[in-house]
């Protein structure tokens, strides 16, 4: 087969069996990979209203087509479950080397159910593959996990997935890690393996990933890297990457701060792109990624691969920390951990502010560094009373102790680093998207204007859109002038057959559709499709965009226009000829 | 002047384009597994080392070979002659750096440079591998990834016991 390998691996971890399954050949044009595809077998596999931490949910590890091939920021992998942290259908997918190796063993995915008796990893080298067991690896952090599993197999420069002791307490922000410092980062992905009893999967391929014909395929994937992918609106990955939005987010009034009360930070230079360069030690790639964003950097001990924004941010202006050095040390244990980084940091800066108002005191004050690193620990080995406590995430801990004002998610999920009242934009994107607030299916911090109602709702279900097939591709978000056409001529070269902007647009808007109807079927409805209360009532303090609400009638507003651009019902439910004209009509959940 | 291929580790970032040229353009199928350059990566410490052929002006490879398939070119490249080789193995075993590695028929495979226009040069975008003259600075970083030789292990351990000793020098 051009492109895919043609086959699935399955594990089930009750029966300790490991077998393969011919990939599902009627789905790959109307899915294509990654998000899509894993989607696709997700919802053929379970119902809806599963528990995600039951042995008999399933996770869906997937690669894509053109993973492993030269075509740039393609290398992307995804995995599809249900969340246990948000409840919602969720997709997570991450950089690194682990997908184009897996495709190398001769595998397009992985399919996981079950749970082991006692903790196991998989192992995969090319065609023999076994569980065993990781008796010897509980408790240990993801990077000696690595370093244990590497050895297993004993090649070194094998892949990783691993999870730390935060996913084995099934902390519902734990995350797997690969390759040290790229996660599956969030919605809770390493507590599904920890509930399986899967510390982790070790991969060595040695195979090949072919192509309809070299010679264009090579001629095209040059021809879109030099004129597409090197040029003006993408190179800020290669010299700054993502810290370069710290200062991007402060300019427009939109960078969160000490809990989202504020959108600007006085003291951002000293988490910014340029803090950033000076503690650089070298620019980091993930697989055949000629950009490079990330930054290698160490600050006196603590080295690392990052902060990226989010963390700078997350972890860094919105607890009011300001010192380089602290936000890579609460990177790094998150990272090691096994902790989202986004979440924790948003759950810590939530609890800080609880503290600050006299709802309950967790000794955790903003911009007090000492406790904000021990707390990271605590978490994640649920070892104190404040550590249990942060460990149930924002919405939770909130609730709790009766603050739900203060707790900055959507459906569960810890808003990411845009603030939504300087943008509504990014309002909108979070409360429509299907896995809570993210900022990875609609993007809109650079429209004209951040307050126009209409013309970001359309902008954010057409990047909604795009996005879903995109991520399917295995596409990084930083090729972000790639689009459909761009797609189709390199999948029509890799494959050998006729590939349209036109079915993959439909794709996009099909796989986004399914997630929908995953979620109404699982119990979500428009009233879940909101924002947190800080942002609807209280006034954005400082930056440009001071004063501001986006307030329950905008809200309204924008869920009708979005609804009804979508052609849902005023219940976000999709109407029987969207699913027609989808080829959605059948499709059982 | 002629042109050699270098190698700088600081720069590389561990992406591997460099490994899917090669193997597209030697093989017609992306496996970085068949190239005949590799790359090294320590992903915890940020650092990845290019492992290449230096093409040696003492070759082990060329000089244990009993059939004289092994040859140097007019261009100085070290290249095999298929047809007289018997798939003895003995170049795999003697190179150092565990650059010579056989496929599945037993024939060696190794870095002839492209004919003078090598593919994993041409998609380096970190300028972590140079074909060029060279200059003072790209030699002495060459002669300082030659020293580390190892006569034992399979092609994979020596290439990691180089990159090792380069790691250290680096990052510590």
């Amino acid at each position: 087969m051009n492109l895919y390998m043609g086959k699935m691996l399955m594990v089930d971890l009750s029966a300790e069996s490991v077998t393969t399954e011919p990939l599902r050949a009627e789905w790959l044009r109307e899915y294509w990979g990654a998000w899509g595809l894993a989607l696709r077998y997700y919802t053929d596999a379970v119902s809806p209203e599963i528990d995600p931490l039951a042995p008999e949910n399933v996770v869906v590890i997937m690669t894509a087509p053109l993973c492993g091939t030269l075509v740039p920021l393609a290398s992307r992998m995804c995995l599809v479950s249900k969340s246990p942290h948000t409840g919602t259908i969720f997709e997570s997918n991450v950089g690194g080397s682990f997908g184009p190796e897996l495709k190398y063993a001769g595998y397009d995915g992985i399919i996981i159910k079950g749970r082991a008796s006692a903790p196991v990893f998989l192992k995969i080298d090319n065609d023999r593959v076994s569980l065993e067991s990781a008796e010897h690896m509980t408790g240990q952090g993801i990077f000696e996990t690595e370093k244990l599993m590497e050895a297993a197999i004993g090649a070194h420069g094998a892949k990783t997935l691993a999870i730390g002791p935060a996913a084995e307490n099934m902390i519902t922000y734990s995350m797997i890690g690969s390759e040290s410092y790229r996660q599956f980062g969030r919605g809770g992905t390493g507590a599904l393996f920890g509930s399986k009893n899967l510390k982790g999967i070790v991969c060595r391929g040695t195979g090949a990933v072919r192509v309809a014909d070299m010679s264009r395929f090579l001629e095209r994937t040059d021809h879109y890297t030099k004129n597409d992918l090197l040029c003006d609106d993408n190179l800020w990955a290669k010299t700054d990457g993502t810290p370069i939005l710290v200062e991007v987010t402060n300019e427009m009034g939109i960078h969160p701060t000490r809990n989202y009360t504020k959108g600007f930070n006085g003291r951002k230079e000293q988490l910014n792109s340029d803090a950033i360069q000076a503690a650089k030690l070298g620019n980091r790639a993930c697989a055949s990624c000629p950009m490079a964003c990330g930054k290698f950097t160490r600050v006196n001990s603590a080295e690392i691969e990052g902060p990226e924004y989010e963390t700078l941010c997350l972890g860094g202006s919105n607890c009011d920390i300001h010192d380089l050095e602290a936000v890579i040390r609460f990177n790094r244990l998150c990272d090691d951990l096994g902790l989202d980084t986004m979440t924790c940091g948003s759950t810590i800066s939530l609890a800080m502010e609880m503290t600050e108002n006299g709802v309950h005191n967790f000794n955790l004050r903003f911009g007090q560094v000492d406790e904000y690193l021990k707390v990271v620990y605590e978490i994640a080995t649920l070892s104190t009373e404040r550590g249990r406590d942060l460990a149930k995430g924002a919405k939770h801990l909130a609730a709790k102790y009766g603050a739900e004002e203060l707790s900055m998610e959507v459906k569960g999920l810890e808003m990411p680093a845009y603030e939504p009242r300087g943008n509504f934009g990014m309002g909108i994107a979070y409360a429509t998207s299907e896995r809570g607030a993210c900022h990875l299916r609609a993007f809109p911090i650079f429209a004209t204007d951040p307050h126009d109602i209409d013309a970001l709702v359309s902008d954010v279900v057409d990047a909604q859109n795009a996005n879903s097939i995109k991520w399917s591709l295995g596409f990084c978000d930083f090729w972000g002038t790639v689009n459909t056409s761009i797609e189709a001529d390199l999948m029509s070269a890799g494959l050998g057959e006729a590939v349209s902007a036109e079915e993959l647009d439909r794709a996009g808007e099909r796989i986004w559709t399914l997630s929908r109807l995953f979620n109404l079927a699982a119990g979500f409805t428009a009233a879940d499709d909101t924002l947190p209360k800080k942002i609807m009532e209280r006034p954005l303090e400082g930056g440009r965009h001071e004063g501001r609400v986006f307030s329950r009638a905008d809200l309204a507003r924008a869920m009708q226009s979005y609804y009804e651009l979508r052609d849902w019902s005023a219940k976000g439910i999709p109407s029987s000829r969207k699913l027609a004209a989808l080829g959605l009509e059948t499709t059982t959940l | 002047m002629k042109k050699e291929l270098f190698a700088n580790p600081d720069l590389c970032t561990g992406c591997n384009r460099c490994t899917l040229a090669c193997s597209a353009n030697k093989e017609g199928v992306f496996q970085p597994s068949k190239a005949r350059m590799r790359v090294t990566n320590f992903p915890l410490r940020g650092f990845s080392v290019p492992n290449i052929c230096f093409q040696c002006p003492k070759a082990n490879c060329l000089e244990v070979c009993p059939t004289d398939a092994m040859f140097r070119g007019a261009d100085g490249v070290v290249r095999l002659n298929r047809d007289l080789c018997s798939g003895c193995g003995a170049c795999v075993t003697a190179c150092p750096y565990g650059m010579v590695e056989q496929d599945a028929k037993g024939i060696p495979y190794k870095c002839d440079l492209c004919d003078g226009d090598p593919a994993c040069a041409k998609e380096c975008h970190s300028e972590a591998l140079v074909h060029t003259t060279g200059d003072a600075a790209l030699f002495q970083l060459k002669a300082a990834q030659m020293k580390t030789r190892h006569n034992s292990g399979t092609p994979l351990e020596k290439r990691h016991k180089v990159a090792e000793a380069l790691k250290r020098n680096s990052r510590g």
